[in-house]
């Protein structure tokens, strides 16, 4: 149980940045491309949302570096 | 204790202590009333939003400000001023301040523990964790400060790792964090918007003002130790607006004295702080105004 704990928590402090990307952001940008009525598809949102976590991720940061 | 024991009998700690013990009684419930009425109106705007009868901007707005007095009821439960010593009341410290952090997605343990030790280490570069913010050269350095998120709390714990007690309430508090980010995640899915404009964006700006008046403009370039690490300052801004963070300095001084009777005491205490020159205190106006509060 303490070695699944270890690896759940190891998890979440190395990926929150990119599942937080996928999942808020993505969620968000297709939310907002459906208020706008495009034809694209929700998948190409939440790509944006998991790159925009990806590029979080390698930065350490979301905006700026303090 | 440095700095106690250097000025005339007349203003000696024990005196200041009494004082400050006799603002240190009422029961403070204005603060109850505000952080668990903020977090109810929160609360009701999802439903009030989601079903139409309130815009998302309207809803967004009303958020923001209830996320603005979301975290000085907490404040005052991390300091037992709820229950004031009483075991039978802490129940009252511990709901009002969970409730209140709903807003700001703050959990109370992680809170507690973090702010017992920035009043133990105020300004300390190493031990401090509001240091970062309160070492920022300017408003902008404070707003980026705000989003480091996990990066601050792993240095934190670091520098605790050995110190049981707060490790136990940090890891507490980190399950709630997580509880939060879970919520936040499951709601964005359904309600994005929503979760965006009601939840995400105000708990930021929250923070961000949270960050300016409470750890900045009172701590911003000043010293380590008692009647030096925080000062009296003065704003363009009424006091209500911005949670009388003048006034802070008292807060460090005695954090027993209820937010609402800090007026008073630091009316009472001004010639002891005077006499310890807390920075500041000598523009100490006689009767310190604006707080509609204190006169209900």
């Amino acid at each position: 149980m303490e070695k699944l704990n270890t690896i759940i928590s190891n998890h979440i402090s190395n990926w929150n940045m990119v599942w937080f990307g996928l999942i808020f952001w993505g969620s968000v940008f297709n939310a907002i491309a459906a208020n706008y009525e495009t034809t694209l598809s929700p998948i190409l949102w939440y790509a944006c949302g998991l790159l925009l976590g990806t590029v979080a991720k390698i930065r350490g940061t979301w905006l700026w570096k303090a | 204790m440095e700095g106690v024991g250097q000025v005339a009998e007349e203003f000696s700690f024990d005196k200041e202590k009494e004082i400050a013990r006799s603002f240190s009684k009422r029961f403070q419930w204005e603060m109850m009333l505000i952080g668990v009425g903020q977090a109810t109106i929160w609360l009701c705007l999802w439903p009030l939003v989601i079903y139409g009868y309130i815009s998302l901007f309207v809803g967004s707005l009303i958020a923001i400000v209830c996320a603005c007095f979301a975290y000085l009821p907490s404040h005052e439960a991390q300091h037992g001023n709820f229950s004031r010593g009483n075991p039978k009341r802490r129940w009252i410290d511990s709901f009002v301040s969970h409730y209140t952090l709903i807003t700001l997605m703050f959990p109370h343990d992680l809170m507690r523990c973090t702010h017992m030790k920035h009043h133990a280490y105020t300004n300390n570069p190493e031990k401090d964790p509001d240091y970062d913010t309160a070492s920022s050269k300017s408003i902008w350095g404070v707003i980026v400060a705000t989003q480091a998120g996990i990066t601050k709390y792993q240095s934190i714990a670091e520098t605790y790792k050995d110190d049981k007690a707060f490790m136990k309430s940090f890891h507490k508090g980190l399950n709630v964090a997580l509880m939060y980010r879970a919520i936040l995640l499951i709601l964005v899915v359904m309600f994005p918007l929503e979760a965006l404009l009601l939840w995400w964006l105000p708990s930021k700006v929250g923070v961000i003002y949270l960050s300016a008046f409470f750890s900045w403009y009172p701590h911003y370039q000043m010293d380590t130790g008692r009647y030096k690490d925080t000062k009296f300052w003065s704003h363009w801004m009424p006091r209500y607006l911005n949670h009388s963070m003048q006034l802070h300095f008292v807060h460090h001084l005695h954090p027993g004295i209820g937010h609402y009777d800090e007026p008073k005491a630091i009316e009472a205490l001004k010639p002891f702080l005077v006499a310890r020159k807390v920075p500041g205190a000598e523009e100490i106006p006689e009767r310190v105004e604006y707080n509609p509060l204190i006169k209900l």
